[in-house]
């Protein structure tokens, strides 16, 4: 016989009454002051354990009886029967390490490999004409609220750098999204940009610093690398994972500390900006030497730049979003060499 | 604080606590009352060895009458501990993360019934009868809705203004799923909470006055270009809003039940606009100083790419510290104003001791690459509950449960189709 002291609660007030529970086979007795009921075992339901918490166990007639959590009450039915699987998961520190390293190579795995092969097979099937009213209205954006200008270059140097422009993507699997845009911004200094369904904006400044034609085909195919590789998209699809992720995780701690909850998304989506910017350099290295050009022209006009611009880095310059590194010029003189 | 204390009904504790900090300059008259309530007492105690009457489970006759002068306290405790929070967090995020979210729902339900079930209420624990399938519904909807949120702001841009009608629609519905949802499924001592009212009262405390939904439509026709209509548009809202919170809160608290008792609430929209003003204040008495220093400190160094956190830090700073005065303020005035059945409150959140709570928990989760969440939530329950004061006016036996409300307490796994738990 095993008997149980706790409190019983009949539902109809909120008063709890000293009671005690004796089982014998199967059947349980119910002892509250003088009173006692019988009810036999199978017609009970235990609430699931959950830490050290009191358990609850229901009769058929919908009153209760509360009491400290015991190793016998695991043997009556249950209440939520798949829950006491888990509980006893929760109870084990030995399991709590595993799932943290399960947990740890989880996240690893799926940032570095899982999510960019994901999010590049599937951006390749989503039609690249769901980006363009997105860049269409980016564009307009810009120029509305006056950080671009209507471009100074004269025409003929419009119509080089275009007719370059023409050569690179010719062949190209996206060739008949591309739109180039010039632009005067004083704001993004020396730039280029790619913006959704394959615009590509370029500023003065950007075709000032450039000695010789080449130099600005480079940067261009550079961006043309950035739509061909569908970044814009892969971006999107891998950031709003990590940030789905990250809420997953942090989703606790939002609620009670505003300080945390979008940390990790930010640190995470950096590091895939720097990986497609390198991807993208590879990129416009192949496409640029299979058109005839010299990769070398991508790493002289880098190193002008970041000669120049060294000293004076306004927030949106080239080089704050761009990080130029000597590898990366250095990756450039390697490609032209083979 | 614009009440005036009612010491009589303070327990020993509070009274040497307040008589500790009292400004007796400023208060010199309340200060008085404090020390004759003190005497009064240590009198009583002399006669009696039990002043203090913590546990209110067996109010018997044969108590001090002395006590029996201030109310009862049901005495509020959490005692979840982050050890083994820790374990039930981590085993429930690598499920959730191994089903890719779907063990989510289950894990809700562990979670809350965790944090349900260490927090005590005069000796019992609250009980949380929620089943995973409805918050499973609740969630698959939720996550629907964000998806065509955000097609419709990253890609098909034409569709937006038709989601942002939808979602218009659909707040009041989904303000009066979830707190149905929590109410009939949270119990104490056998007995469920109950949310009655329907969309269209919600419809109405949503959209009174009709100042979001003309916020939302000129968002759609792209009125805020215009900076007259947007500084209109923004002071009216701005000014508006503590009345429109004490709608919501009032809305939530008088349409819930316990027993047949509905909840009573007697804050008024002055009360929040203060809190809220104060609130302004702060974030611009933090921004304008430190604004200053930091564009000063911009203007001597060399690196431009400090600019945008030079620029961020402060006004973050403003803003963490506002949040934490407005979560102070307006928990300890909801609570404080909150009358259910014979059940009073008296909630002591401080602002410093939230900023503290969440500067430590932040500086503790960075720290630990997040193994200290649970930890965090821990301490926080704890804080709330050591703040939170129950007392009793009268007798519990005003709380009648029908016989429907002690099935439901059992009848919550039996799932109705169109139960689901939208609150994320």
């Amino acid at each position: 016989m095993i008997t149980i002291e706790g409190h019983y609660f009949d539902g109809r007030q909120p008063i709890g009454v000293p009671a005690r529970m004796d089982f014998v086979d199967q059947d349980a007795t119910l002892t509250v002051g003088p009173i006692s009921d019988h009810c036999a075992t199978f017609h009970l339901k235990v609430s699931p354990p959950i830490g050290s918490a009191d358990r609850f166990i229901t009769f058929p007639n919908g009153a209760q009886f509360s009491c400290a959590d015991h190793a016998f009450l695991d043997s009556l039915p249950q209440e939520s029967p798949s829950e006491g699987r888990v509980a006893w998961l929760e109870e084990r520190w030995g399991v709590a390490l595993a799932c943290i390293a399960t947990i740890f190579c989880m996240l690893l795995a799926g940032y570095f490999f899982g999510l960019p092969a994901a999010a590049e097979r599937i951006a390749a099937r989503i039609p690249m004409e769901t980006e363009q009213s997105l860049g269409r209205q980016a564009l307009t954006w810009l120029d509305g609220k006056g950080w671009f200008k209507p471009t100074k270059l004269d025409f003929d140097k419009q119509k080089t750098i275009r007719d370059g422009f023409n050569g690179l993507r010719r062949d190209l699997p996206m060739k008949d999204y591309y739109h180039l845009e010039f632009r005067s911004g004083e704001v993004f200094g020396p730039n280029a940009l790619a913006l959704p369904g394959g615009i590509i904006v370029i500023t003065d400044d950007m075709v000032k610093a450039a000695e010789a034609t080449e130099e600005v085909l480079a940067i261009l195919a550079h961006e043309i690398g950035h739509v061909e590789l569908r970044h814009s998209m892969r971006s999107v699809l891998q950031n709003s994972v990590v940030a789905a992720a990250a809420a997953a995780v942090t989703s606790d701690a939002a609620s009670l500390s505003v300080a945390v909850a979008g940390l990790p998304a930010i640190v995470a989506q950096t590091k895939y900006s720097r990986k497609f910017e390198a991807a993208a350099d590879e990129y416009a290295f192949s496409l640029l030497k299979q058109k005839g050009y010299s990769p070398t022209a991508f790493a002289s006009l880098m190193e002008r730049l970041a000669r120049k611009y060294e000293k004076e880095t306004g927030p949106f310059a080239y080089i704050s979003t761009h990080p130029v590194t000597a590898e990366r010029v250095q990756r450039a003189r390697d490609a032209a060499a083979k | 604080m614009d009440y005036e204390p009612d010491y009589s009904r303070y327990t020993w504790d509070e009274l040497l606590d307040a008589s500790e900090h009292i400004n007796r300059e400023k208060y010199a008259e309340r200060a008085q009352r404090l020390d004759e309530e003190i005497t009064r007492r240590t009198r009583g105690i002399s006669e009696d060895n039990h002043p203090l009457v913590a546990d209110s489970l067996d109010i018997t006759l044969e108590q001090d009458p002395q006590v029996q002068e201030q109310p009862p306290e049901l005495l509020l405790e959490f005692r979840g501990s982050a050890r083994e929070y820790f374990r039930i967090w981590i085993v429930n995020l690598c499920l959730t993360l191994l089903t890719l979210g779907v063990f989510s729902a289950w894990a809700k339900v562990r979670k809350k019934r965790y944090s349900y079930s260490h927090t005590t209420l005069g000796g019992t624990p609250f009980q949380y009868l929620g089943q995973p399938i409805p918050i499973l519904k609740g969630r698959l909807i939720a996550a629907v809705g964000f998806l065509a949120y955000y097609v419709s702001t990253h890609f098909i841009t034409s569709l937006l203004p038709y989601i942002l009608a939808a979602g218009l629609i659909a707040a009041p519905w989904v303000i009066v799923r979830s707190a149905a949802f929590n109410a009939r499924y949270s119990a104490f001592r056998n007995m469920t909470f109950h949310f009655d009212a329907g969309y269209l009262g919600a419809l109405k405390v949503l959209y009174a006055w009709g100042i979001i939904p003309a916020i939302v439509i000129g968002m759609m026709f792209n009125w805020p270009g215009k900076p007259v209509v947007l500084g209109i548009a923004s002071a009216v809202f701005g000014f508006s809003y503590p009345w429109w919170i004490r709608r919501l809160k009032r809305f939530i608290v008088e349409h819930t039940s316990y027993g047949g008792k509905k909840g009573a609430f007697f804050a008024t929209g002055g009360q929040f606009f203060k809190i809220y003003f104060i609130a302004g204040l702060i974030v611009v008495a933090v921004m304008i100083p430190s604004g200053a220093l930091a564009s000063i400190l911009l203007a001597s160094t060399k690196k431009s790419w400090l600019g945008p956190y030079l620029i961020a830090a402060p006004m973050y700073a403003g803003y963490v510290l506002a949040f934490a005065y407005v979560q102070a303020r307006s928990g300890n005035l909801v609570w404080n104003h909150t009358h259910l059945g014979p059940l009073r409150f008296q909630s002591t959140l401080r602002c410093v001791g939230l900023l503290k709570l969440y500067v430590t928990n932040a500086l503790g989760i960075v720290a630990s690459l997040g193994l200290l969440i649970p930890w965090a939530v821990m301490r926080t329950l704890k804080y709330r509950a050591d703040n939170m004061r129950v007392l009793q006016e009268g007798e519990l036996t005003e709380f009648q449960g029908s016989d429907m409300g002690s099935v439901a307490a059992v009848g919550a796994e039996t799932i109705d189709f169109f139960d689901l738990d939208l609150s994320l």
